[in-house]
């Protein structure tokens, strides 16, 4: 509730730098489902993003298809992609690293097409007008911008409560443990790791429109880079893969380490470059001293507390 | 001390004048963002851009700084956008916050792109020392023009693509000209990312549009940055060249080159429609004999005002040995642009800076151009022009057009 | 030959005509092999480290940046040739491969697979930016007489530097099979690697093999980057680019086999060689990438690694 009713009292900065964190927790969160839950590491999340982003942006430039609805186009296209690498990848049983890899074969494979597609924009990119009308999917006020960041941190939490408490979840959690044993014993594996990575493919997807009408240039570097794949996969990885509050608790230890980072020493001239040290040092930090993610080392230290 | 004698004596003229004192007090100083990206791929212009604000801030500053303003001086916030349009973004509102009263950046298009929104959401002025795609400022002119949007608040002091291209075109048709030789046979080559596809863009519809004696009849893009460009040279030379115009960035033009020549691909020459990594000072020291008699088509400082030979050494020297070339000569014009605004507007008020904005007729650009820094109604700079640059004896040397050349061009190339 | 060039058109990057130019396709087929000596040296050491420790080591390609740079100062400060001074760079990066090991990686070997990649990645992080601080932003590149070298065959020519490193990529291959296969510590390597339990049982000192694993890759990741600084232009950024080159070429390849980065190594310089002269080179990457896929989905263990997925 608090969160509510930030946006009131924080300066025009501190808003863009919750947005920012809300958002990449929501797309944490969509990883989550399939990186955390399933336990299926996917480095190549940035392509649902780039396709999300240019289907919605494409069709806003040349159809005039209000975002609204260009969202979700967008969205079943990144999930039909999903399940396109989803299948590939488990129906031909690549597990661990060489599931990663070959998200990120696709990842890069759509980033050099779309370098090279004129009608994509090609290397130039996309320019979006910025109108400031809401139905264009933006807004004059930042503040507006808040909120939907932060509607769309809670729906995919939503999403990912509901399939934790439901069978689909213990399913899941099973694959993740033990794909063999959960095999014998009967569960439905493919199934449940392509209808896992649909979901999270989908909002994904979703979540590139909003990118898109936030940033309003897309290029297909920064787009569908491998960089913006790892801020996806960095917050619910500190945060705790798999768990419920993971990728919102890492991206609020993450944005904000990140701005002041920056905020420190980003305007000394020759030492420009120290602010990532420090954030690189900072991962190094984490996976050293809470392996296992943030949330389960709350966890714990409470229950020692009891 | 003849600093302090001056501003006393300004003070004391004012007192004695009866000058008006606004009831507001007049600000002590005005803080300017300066946004480039000075970390990540494109780390080297970026913090060129960023030094020269920062030296151009100081010679504002040492001039007397804001005089319609009581003698404000500049304060730069400075700003890393890292290479990421989101950090762009973030950086703008956090020194918008700080109390930056208008913004400069950034280099990267990508990034200034993202700032634009901000700098309409904020009534904040930004002016874009250094961007060449030309939707920046057309989308918000349209939206202005739509009624989308009421004002607009960003204006670019830069060539724009297709200003680059409509420039290369009539350079290359002119030199050849005065040289005496028609070459007909031009292979373009170029990186093929943001930057380079624009300019690929603009120099290939220039030329459709001028429709001169010579062809582009082989065009040849590369993955930037490329581990290995044998092949697309082995393609340049199958397909017999008389030009090699290569658009590049520093990496790529550290492998081109000296593949060029180690293919023993034969040419008049190699001309450039604008692209770094064909000139600066790194550049030449691995690329030495490479460059020699490569020409290419960029904005460039006019070594021929009388303040340009003075920064240029204060550059090298504040630099730790740059030199003063397209990318720090916009950024340090851009402040001055800025500073004249202020004079001018005599205000830090949006609308009054968007009214200087667009009345500016500045005429003591250090930069080649072809009139005054001004805007038109899609708030570029018309005037903003490069030069044909030219690297002789190891030096980069404005060739052509004739009122800015420091030396006659060589062309066609001697055999080696 | 010139078959492809119309007048009085705008040209939009196609393929063209010169498919049927043999000497434009025997030039590519000879400089991506050729360069494909480049590649194995890049994924040699990566392979090793990938076979013996199932470490994805994010960091490979800013490791062999920071090689790189190591071999520029030692040719403009020092004036050592590169190709005499990779073995220093390679033994200062034997160092910090045990170090990063040992007080690094070693702590979280128990850790979700997750965390590995976040460990590296931060290492990445501070290397890549470590060299921005230390060397300045500017693309280097080393000269030395060897890369302006070049023999011509008829129509096609050869570039010296390359050949030269080639042959280093040959040897360093036949070198460290020797040391795998003939040598205690080599076969103590490949127990671990093959089963880091049984090996723990007969006696094998784990951890200390595991550093000394990880040390010798990144020296062979040291030795590349040396090697390769006359070749490739580079700037503290490059990193991201080799690693991923490099993992493809280890996947393709076979993870864990040397002749499988070797090999490897060439297959994929070929086909992005070919893919330049067939289709728009900025696309030649995605040629490799589809080899990648198609090698993932129908030999994951790669053309030569025979271990199980």
């Amino acid at each position: 509730m608090v969160l509510l009713a930030l946006p009131m009292v924080l300066s025009s900065y501190l808003v863009t730098v919750f947005v920012l964190i809300f958002f990449y927790a929501y797309l944490g969160q969509a990883w989550n489902i399939v990186g955390g839950y399933a336990g299926q590491l996917s480095a190549g999340h940035a392509a649902f993003v780039g396709v999300g982003a240019y289907t919605a942006a494409v069709l806003s430039l040349s159809a005039g298809l209000t975002p609204w609805i260009g969202m979700f186009v967008g969205g079943a296209l990144s999930a039909m992609l999903g399940a396109v690498i989803g299948y590939l990848g488990f129906r031909f049983g690549l597990r661990g690293f060489y599931f990663v890899l070959l998200t990120v074969a696709v990842a890069e494979m759509c980033r050099i097409v779309t370098n090279n597609v004129e009608a994509l924009g090609g290397a130039v990119g996309l320019y979006i007008t910025f109108t400031g009308n809401p139905r264009h999917f933006q807004f004059q006020d930042t503040r507006a911008y808040y909120y939907v960041a932060l509607g769309l941190m809670i729906a995919a939490t939503v999403v990912a409560a509901a399939i934790e408490r439901r069978r689909f979840g213990v399913y899941l959690s099973a694959i993740r443990e033990d794909e063999g044993a959960a095999e014998a014993v009967g569960v439905p594996t493919l199934k449940y790791k392509m209808l896992a990575m649909i979901v999270s493919s989908f909002l994904t997807g979703v979540g590139g429109t909003f990118y898109a009408f936030y940033l309003f240039s897309l290029q297909p570097n920064t787009v569908f880079g491998i960089p913006l794949s790892v801020e996806i996969i960095i917050r619910p990885i500190v945060g705790g893969a798999g768990t419920l509050f993971g990728p919102i608790v890492g991206s609020f230890i993450l944005s904000p380490l990140a701005e002041l980072a920056r905020f420190y020493f980003a305007a000394s001239g020759n030492w420009a470059g120290v602010h990532l040290i420090v954030y690189g040092l900072l991962l190094v930090a984490v996976v050293l001293f809470f392996p296992q993610g943030a949330v389960p080392w709350f966890r714990r230290i409470l229950a020692r507390a009891h | 001390m003849q600093r302090r004698t001056f501003l006393k004596s300004t003070v004391a003229g004012a007192a004695v004048a009866g000058f008006p004192l606004p009831l507001r007090a007049q600000p002590k100083t005005i803080k300017i963002a300066a946004i480039h990206c000075a970390t990540g791929p494109l780390a080297e212009p970026g913090q060129a851009c960023r030094l020269a604000a920062q030296i151009a801030a100081d010679h504002v500053n040492a001039a007397g700084g804001i005089k319609s303003m009581g003698g404000a001086k500049l304060d730069l916030l400075i700003g890393d956008t890292q290479t990421k349009a989101d950090v762009a973004r973030a950086e703008a509102e956090r020194l918008i916050n700080a109390g930056a009263q208008m913004l400069m950046g950034t280099f990267n298009s990508g990034d200034t792109a993202a700032i634009v929104p901000v700098a309409q959401q904020r009534r904040v002025p930004f002016l874009v020392d250094i961007s060449a795609a030309d939707p920046i400022t057309a989308n918000v002119a349209r939206a202005v023009k739509e009624g989308q949007q009421k004002v607009q608040y960003v204006y670019r002091n830069f060539p724009t693509g297709t200003l680059f291209g409509q420039r290369a075109v009539q350079y290359f048709t002119e030199i050849f000209k005065e040289a005496g030789v028609s070459p007909k046979r031009v292979v373009l080559m170029h990186c093929n990312d943001l930057f380079g596809t624009n300019q690929s863009k603009g120099f290939q519809a220039a030329h459709k549009a001028a429709n001169p004696s010579w062809e582009i009849v082989e065009v040849i893009p590369w993955p930037e940055p490329p581990s290995d460009l044998s092949t697309e040279v082995s393609r340049a030379k199958a397909a017999k060249p008389d030009i090699i115009a290569p658009i590049t960035r520093p990496a790529s033009a550290l492998l081109l080159l000296p593949e060029l020549r180690k293919q023993r691909v034969e040419s008049m020459g190699i001309v450039g429609p604008g692209s770094p990594g064909l000139y600066e000072a790194g550049q030449l020291t691995v690329l030495k004999d490479d460059l020699e008699h490569v020409m290419t088509s960029i904005p460039w400082p006019n070594f021929k005002h009388p303040r340009a030979q003075k920064l240029a050494e204060e550059y090298l020297r504040r630099s730790g040995g740059k030199m003063l070339d397209t990318n720090s000569g916009y950024s340090y014009d851009g402040i001055h642009v800025i500073a004249d605004v202020l004079e001018r507007a005599k205000s830090t008020e949006p609308d009054a800076l968007v009214d200087a904005l667009k009345k500016t007729s500045y005429k003591d650009t250090l930069m080649v151009s072809s009139g005054p820094v001004m805007f038109n109604e899609i708030g570029d700079n018309p005037n903003a022009s490069p030069a044909m640059v030219q690297i002789l004896k190891q030096k980069p040397v404005a060739v052509w057009p004739k009122e800015h050349a420091l030396a006659k061009f060589v062309f066609p190339r001697p055999k080696a | 030959m010139a078959e492809g060039a119309r007048t009085g058109q705008v040209r939009v990057p196609a393929p063209q005509g010169l498919i049927l130019d043999p000497v434009l396709v025997a030039q590519a087929l000879v400089s991506g092999l050729l360069f494909g000596g480049v590649y194995s040296l890049m994924a040699i050491g990566l392979t090793l480290i990938f076979g013996v420790m199932r470490v994805v080591n994010f960091a490979h390609g800013d490791l062999m940046v920071w090689a790189m740079y190591l071999a520029w100062l030692g040719a403009t400060r020092f004036g050592v040739d590169p190709y005499a001074g990779f073995v220093i760079a390679a033994a200062l990066l034997f160092v910090a491969g045990f170090v990063i090991q040992r007080q690094l990686v070693d702590r979280i070997v128990d850790a979700p697979h997750e965390m590995q990649i976040l460990l590296m990645l931060g290492i990445a992080l501070v290397l890549e930016n470590g060299a921005l601080v230390a060397f300045g932003p500017e693309p280097q590149r080393v000269r030395t007489p060897l890369t302006q070298a070049a023999v011509w065959l008829g129509p096609v020519f050869i570039d010296v530097g390359r050949l030269v490193t080639f042959v280093v990529a040959v040897a360093l291959t036949l070198a460290l099979s020797l040391f795998l296969y003939r040598s205690d510590a080599g076969r103590q390597m490949r127990a671990v690697a093959d089963n880091g339990y049984g090996a723990r049982v007969i006696g094998a000192d784990v951890r200390r093999i595991s550093a000394l694993a990880f040390a010798v890759g990144a020296a062979c990741v040291g030795a590349a980057g040396a090697l390769v600084a006359p070749l490739l232009p580079f700037q503290p950024s490059t990193g991201l680019q080799l690693s991923v080159t490099s993992f493809n070429i280890v996947i393709i390849g076979g993870m864990g086999s040397l002749l499988g980065a070797f090999v490897g190594g060439l297959l994929v310089s070929v086909a992005e060689s070919l893919g330049a002269v067939f289709l728009n080179p900025s696309m030649k990457e995605l040629v490799s990438f589809s080899l990648l896929v198609v090698i993932l989905l129908v030999r994951p263990a790669g053309l030569f690694g025979g271990r199980t997925v």
